[in-house]
């Protein structure tokens, strides 16, 4: 399979800090798989995740050490442009990202950096408007929006500019439940359509381990863990003490099977359904024991 | 932004575009025209009081910008948020007039009870007044029927560069932003109970200085977030796009100049220039021509203003 992007030794440190935010990261992004990132705050996800889209080296100063390849080209060497067409970003704070006046300028506006005629414009225009939903919104400020609206709009800009890679910063953090609700929506579309790698830095692990194909844990500018969702909680206390709290169910599988009531070898459910299953067999085995 | 409003009844008002400085409907009559043809009415309303001494010409462009707003649909009710500035640009002008007036030994004097006023510059700055409402009245006209969008349009078409057209409109939006944060800022002030009244004129100079602090520090990371949102869109300052095309201008394929359009613009633009040549070759708008001036100075005995 091929890889999305290819870190290799990476290391950065910020102007005017002593520590390096990224410590010694060496990772592989196969192409169209789901990547969640997890951690607490600080731990530098959104360092990792602005190494891979080029915002570091380009756009911060620091010192940089190691390789970020995207589809095999070093982000050092790639201009702006040349990254912007394979890697969008999605940033937490969606008014962070607002370059135009209307939500529909704002939508065309990278469609009209990379260069694409107006049918092929309009073309993705729909196309993204027609995923997140925000076809009656084309005509107001990207200011006189509900918070929700905002990041489906964000997601949009995206989306319609097609990059073969996705980035999100915790698309979900500044939105109410329905509109968390709303854009992991967005992502299962995306992660089913499968011809596009999606990056998620999210806290919401609830709702992103059932999504992601690897769950990836940040801890002190470091990887700290890369697993699929299924057994990435193995090691349950020392994810917590990291700050990162797992899904109720798994929380209850766990103590399910350290308290001998489901067999060792049981993988951890992630989601609510799996959890019914798992305990309905836990049920039905203490039943036939007895 | 497009909006109802709810009426008083319960009614549903018709849908409301957000322009610079207001609302207006949907509907309005402005809309039907190209937002070239706006801007050239802005620049006619803006310009031409330039040309005029005459304080009737420039008071009824004044009454003809109000009408225009009338016709607009623009709610008239929101000029009375100018009348603080137009109420203190005239004690100023006046004030300034009365107290410095000059010494001119060619000016009339005016004696009323304790205190002499000369009637030259008093009516100078009375024209002069005029002059600035009729263009303050064309710029509120522009920027209470457009958005900033209809703005740069206009900038485009008449093939402003990308790059000027798009700092213009990074600087209207700049200036939102920077009230935006003042208010937030002065409300996270009142929610930590400062009272403002209670504070000394000089405190509150202080206050205003301290504000400098928190809006620049925001205005730096807004920058610095719109220089990452920029690199992250793929935009360059060289103009440059990708796959070695010219860039595509998609927002101005949704505007089209109509016969009417063409219309108002030439007879805009007959009138701009037969104002430019009256004045500047027949001096036709000057104050001696003011049937206002003519009269006062019959009235004093001056016989014909010169």
């Amino acid at each position: 399979m091929t890889n999305a992007v290819v870190i290799k030794d990476l290391e950065w440190k910020y102007e005017h800090t002593t520590q390096f935010a990224l410590r010694g990261i060496n990772l592989e992004i196969p192409e169209n798989t789901f990547l969640g990132i997890v951690g607490a705050n600080e731990q530098g996800k959104t360092t990792l995740i602005n190494s891979i889209c080029g915002l570091i080296p380009h756009s911060f100063n620091g010192v940089y050490r190691g390789s970020v390849e995207i589809y095999g080209s070093p982000v050092l060497k790639m201009s702006g442009l040349e990254i912007a067409t394979q890697v969008g970003l999605v940033f937490a704070d969606p008014e962070a990202q607002f370059t135009a006046m209307t939500v529909e300028e704002e939508l065309v506006f990278g469609l009209e950096n990379t260069g694409y005629d107006l049918g092929k414009i309009k073309e993705r225009l729909d196309w993204a408007v027609g995923v997140t939903m925000i076809g009656d919104l084309l005509d107001k400020s990207p200011y006189d929006i509900s918070g929700g609206q905002k990041q489906r709009m964000a997601i949009a800009c995206v989306l319609a500019m097609n990059p073969p890679i996705i980035i999100m910063d915790e698309p979900t953090s500044m939105i109410d439940p329905l509109g968390k609700q709303f854009i992991f929506d967005i992502l299962r579309k995306l992660k089913d359509a499968g011809d596009r790698t999606i990056i998620v830095v999210e806290h919401n692990i609830e709702q992103l381990a059932p999504l992601a194909d690897q769950l990836l844990l940040m801890q002190d500018g470091q990887i700290a863990r890369m697993a699929p969702p299924a057994h990435f909680f193995d090691d349950l206390p020392n994810i917590v003490g990291s700050g990162v709290y797992p899904p109720e169910v798994t929380s209850f599988a766990y103590w399910l099977k350290q308290s001998g009531y489901v067999p060792p070898e049981q993988v951890l459910p992630n989601r609510f359904d799996e959890g019914v299953t798992l305990m309905q067999d836990a049920l039905r085995n203490a039943r036939d024991n007895r | 932004m497009a909006t109802s409003a709810e009426a008083p009844g319960g009614v549903r008002a018709a849908k409301l575009r957000k322009t610079l400085l207001g609302y207006v409907p949907i509907e309005s009559p402005f809309y039907r025209y190209h937002p070239v043809t706006r801007l050239i009415m802005f620049v006619f309303f803006g310009v031409v009081p330039i040309f005029i001494d005459m304080p009737e010409i420039n008071f009824a462009l004044v009454v003809c910008t109000i009408l225009l707003l009338v016709w607009g649909q623009a709610d008239l009710k929101r000029l009375r948020i100018y009348m603080p500035m137009i109420v203190t640009i005239a004690i100023f002008m006046f004030l300034v007039v009365i107290l410095a007036p000059g010494n001119d030994p060619t000016f009339t004097p005016i004696h009323i009870g304790p205190l002499t006023i000369y009637y030259q510059p008093v009516y100078f700055t009375f024209a002069s007044y005029w002059r600035l409402m009729a263009m303050l009245f064309g710029t509120i006209l522009y920027f209470s029927t457009n958005r900033e969008r209809d703005m740069l349009v206009a900038l485009r078409s008449l093939k402003l560069p990308f790059l000027a057209s798009y700092v213009v409109g990074f600087s209207i939006r700049a200036a939102g932003m920077f009230m935006e944060d003042f208010n937030t800022i002065r409300e996270a002030e009142q929610a930590r109970g400062l009272d403002k009244s209670a504070l000394k004129l000089g405190d509150q100079v202080k206050l205003y200085v301290m504000y400098l602090v928190p809006l620049f520090s925001i205005a730096l990371r807004r920058a610095d977030e719109i220089s990452h949102a920029l690199f992250a869109r793929g935009y360059n300052f060289t103009g440059r796009v990708g796959h070695g095309n010219k860039r595509s201008d998609y927002i101005l394929t949704q505007y089209t100049m109509t016969g009417m359009d063409w219309l108002v613009i030439a007879v805009l633009m007959t009138l701009f220039v037969g104002a430019a040549v009256a004045e500047y070759g027949f001096g036709a708008f000057r104050l001696p021509h003011s049937p206002i001036n003519i009269l006062l100075h019959h009235l004093l005995g001056l016989g014909w203003p010169s």
